[in-house]
């Protein structure tokens, strides 16, 4: 009967034209656009009951993109994925039909509700009722225990979320799963990032555990020796398109890697690199005791001076701290030689330190203005007297940086909010160098733009260092901070770990990198 | 919508300030025809009137919204400076040029109140707002003491019934309020600075703004505009009662959201703010010219405000 053909073992010799009954979801010719990015192209694939899947590619592979859209969270544009239930193919779910029909996320980041207890997340929307139709806390209480128990959590089930510490939520997360009754799919995106060994034991053997119920995984992650441990087969993602699924039998990290990049690395980070200069921002001993501890490091002019480590490692609250939006607690910083105070952002920008923030949408741009003021908007001190502003000066910035940076837009005087996420991003980063600093801290440049947009930031970037001043990149995407940094610093929970000077960035790896960023204490 | 956000991009009839003076003609010209009294010297100076204190109070709030912030306590803050200035003349024998300064200056310490409250202690401004004027409402019955204070100074009252040029007085100071707030929306670094931290408080701070400098600027003008219709209402009324401009705030939002300024912050223009408050009065008064029921009047300027909101709403999902 029905559990019976679910405990057969799955085969996966084809990938085309499979026994019918035995595939779980079938994506076909899955289209996505947001304004000025085609995130997945033409994709199309097909997964198997009971198999394990890892989906791998690039940062903006489209690999979130579709996850978004097999849960019925984004619509695509074009295609359709369809789930086979019991016999039954339905397709066009949106989120609640997708988790009535068996299919669930893991998330890569913690949605859980932070003021509730792990009971009352595990039951979220399905709170069992006793026979007078109130909450039955004994009957919660009991299960609760027993996943818990299950998933090796040393932890009250009453404890509310945001007590825990970040590792736990995500085996809450995680865990939260299995309180559903009839699962064909489970989506996990980057689960082991906030893990340790030992949870990604539990982990993985919770996945053996559900492949052996016939359900059906799709596995993300950046750690391929985890692929090559866990997953039967492995679909690549290149900007968005489909490239192959092999099994895993048949790859090895290399060839993954290849398949991945599918480019020459040096093609798009190819750009000059110059001989560093005079010295002009060191930081000593910086800590505000919460984000990050006893923080070294210098910049010269002419270099850049790459930032790398893993979420929550504390790299963008050094730099918010250096700005001074945030405050540190002890430590020095030098300018040019002479040790300095930076007491808000006012500050930072008159003694020359720039800094492109992450979230371009959430603190980098006045979206309801025009492009004309958000270009000018940290510079108005200089183009105004007598707090008047020199219109003429300001139309004429703007201009200026629009051209030199190729802003694409009919008008300076359009809203920001109408432009395509490169744009945008173009506005910002001409909306830092409008002012002219000297130190410049670029954190996630390239964060949701197109390689076309990229390969332009990357020039600008080179053009800065080749006019002597100081740059600081901080990057998510390894690639990226290897093949720009002159140096490069690898920090892991608010700790530098290592610094690689030039010399040893030659024959780096992305694993020697990537060990040193989970170093843990 | 904020004219300057879309200059050079959208053409002048797609703008607000576009539509609002087609309306506010066409009613215009259909109260001169339609109506015996409505084109009246009397009637028109009495809408001017009636427009200048709204209208001083409506360009206070529509600074106050650039920022998406609110503030409902305009009103009551204006009865507040208008209570004062019944009371230091009449019964403290202040001169006149002495009880404007310090009935402006008090209407300017409420606003600064008003800023304490929401940037020190992160009270969003609406119930900071909502205090405040509880607060104010209540300390004007005990200074008062719940009676209307009559016997101001002769030679202030006039400024309530003169004309220059054939203006009135009140019109005056309202035109002149309306010059200066243009022009430092549009000119000075202080505007700019209100749009971008409308857009953002974070984008602001990030982009080297003091924002908290920005937020005591902000209230304490916008509590000086105040004080400002609290002395021009003391002349017009001759008087100042307990209840002085009660209700004001929800005219001069509504004027100023008529005019284009959104509530979720970056946009708003005065030029817009005066058409709205010109269009709210005038369909009160070119109603009852016509002769029309008084509630339907009520209506017909709620349908207004909504209209105005919903075309806003339309306009930006596009």
């Amino acid at each position: 009967m029905e559990e019976n053909r679910n405990l057969r073992q799955p085969c996966f010799i084809t990938r085309e034209g499979d026994k019918v009954d035995n595939t779980i979801l079938k994506i076909e010719h899955i289209s996505k656009f947001y304004p000025g990015v085609t995130a997945l192209n033409d994709v199309s694939f097909t997964i198997q009951k009971g198999e394990v899947r890892a989906l791998v590619g690039e940062n903006g592979a489209g690999k979130s993109t579709l996850i978004k859209c097999i849960m019925g969270v984004e619509v695509p544009n074009k295609g359709t994925i369809s789930l086979n239930d019991n016999g039954n193919w339905v397709s066009g779910m949106d989120a609640l039909q997708a988790q009535a029909h068996g299919m669930f996320a893991n998330y890569q980041h913690v949605n859980i509700s932070p003021d509730l207890s792990i009971a009352e997340n595990y039951f979220l929307g399905r709170v069992p009722r006793t026979k007078l139709g109130l909450v039955d806390w004994k009957k919660m209480k009991e299960e609760s225990q027993q996943i818990v128990n299950k998933f090796k959590m040393d932890v009250n089930p009453q404890a509310k979320i945001k007590d825990l510490p970040i590792a736990m939520q995500a085996m809450v997360t995680i865990s939260k799963i299995s309180v559903n009754e009839d699962i064909k799919l489970v989506i996990f995106d980057e689960p082991t990032a906030l893990l340790e060994n030992e949870k990604v034991e539990t982990l993985f053997s919770y996945i053996k555990e559900l492949k052996n119920q016939g359900v059906s995984i799709i596995y993300i992650s950046h750690r391929l020796e985890e692929i090559m441990d866990i997953c039967d087969t492995v679909t690549i993602l290149k900007d968005g398109t489909y490239v192959d699924t092999k099994s895993v039998s048949e790859v090895t990290k290399e060839t993954l890697v290849s398949m991945m990049v599918g480019r020459k690395m040096s093609d798009i980070y190819g750009i000059k690199h110059f001989k560093p200069g005079k010295e002009l921002l060191r930081v000593e001993g910086l800590s505000d005791e919460t984000h990050f501890q006893n923080i070294d490091f210098t910049v010269h002019a002419g270099e850049i001076l790459g930032f790398f480590g893993l979420v929550g490692a504390g790299r963008s609250e050094i730099m918010r701290a250096v700005y001074g939006v945030d405050r540190y607690k002890t430590g020095k910083v030098y300018l040019r030689g002479e040790e300095t105070h930076i007491r808000n952002p006012q500050n930072a920008l008159m003694k020359g330190i720039g800094f492109l923030t992450e979230d371009r949408r959430a603190d980098g741009l006045a979206l309801p203005l025009e492009i004309k003021v958000n270009i000018n908007m940290n510079s108005y001190d200089i183009i105004s007297s007598a707090g008047m502003i020199n219109l003429k000066k300001e139309q004429e910035r703007a201009e200026e940086f629009c051209e030199k940076i190729n802003v694409k837009t009919p008008s300076i005087q359009q809203q920001v909010g109408n432009l395509s996420g490169g744009n945008q991003q173009k506005v910002v980063i001409a909306k830092l160098l409008c002012r002219d600093p000297e130190i410049l801290i670029f954190d996630e440049p390239t964060v949701g733009v197109d390689v076309g947009a990229k390969e332009e930031i990357f020039k600008l970037i080179e053009k800065l260092t080749e006019q002597g001043k100081g740059v600081i990149l901080i990057s998510s995407y390894l690639p990226e901070v290897m093949g720009l940094a002159d140096r490069l610093i690898v920090m892991s929970q608010g700790k530098i770990t290592v610094c690689y000077d030039n010399e040893q960035m030659q024959n780096l790896t992305e694993e020697q990198v990537l060990m040193a960023a989970s170093i843990e204490e | 919508m904020n004219k300057k956000s879309s200059n050079g991009v959208k053409h002048f009839y797609q703008h607000t300030e576009f539509s609002l003076i087609v309306i506010i003609v066409i009613l215009f010209l259909a109260s001169v025809f339609g109506t015996k009294n409505f084109f009246s010297e009397y009637n028109l100076m009495n809408l001017l009137k009636q427009c200048s204190i709204i209208g001083v109070l409506a360009i206070a709030e529509t600074f106050i919204i650039i920022t998406s912030g609110i503030d409902i306590s305009i009103g009551a803050i204006t009865g507040l400076s208008c209570m004062a200035i019944a009371l230091l003349q009449s019964k403290a024998g202040m001169n006149i040029a002495a009880s404007v300064v310090l009935a402006i200056v008090i209407g300017a310490i409420c606003g600064f109140y008003n800023a304490i409250i929401i940037y020190e202690f992160r009270v969003t401004p609406m119930i900071a707002t909502l205090g405040s004027q509880t607060i104010i409402r209540g300390a004007v019955k005990i200074i008062s003491e719940a009676k209307t204070v009559s016997g101001l100074n002769k030679s202030f009252t006039v400024l309530g019934t003169s004309s220059v040029w054939k203006l009135p007085s009140l019109a005056l100071i309202w035109i002149v309020v309306a010059i200066i707030a243009i022009f430092v929306l549009r000119y000075t670094v202080f505007g700019r600075n209100l749009y971008v931290m409308g857009s953002g408080v974070e984008v602001a701070r990030l982009s080297g703004i003091k924002v908290r400098k920005m937020f005591y600027m902000v209230y304490s003008l916008c509590g000086m505009l105040c004080g400002i219709a609290g002395v021009m209402l003391a002349a017009r009324i001759n008087s100042a009662v307990p209840t002085g401009g009660e209700g004001y705030e929800m005219d001069a939002i509504a004027a100023a959201v008529i005019g284009g300024a959104s509530l979720s912050g970056g946009r708003g223009a005065v030029t817009g703010t005066i058409l709205g408050t010109i269009l709210m009065v005038l369909i009160t008064n070119a109603g009852t010219q016509f002769g029309l029921n008084t509630f339907v009047l009520e209506i017909t300027s709620g349908v207004l405000i909504t209209l105005a909101v919903v075309v806003d709403q339309i306009k930006s999902r596009k």
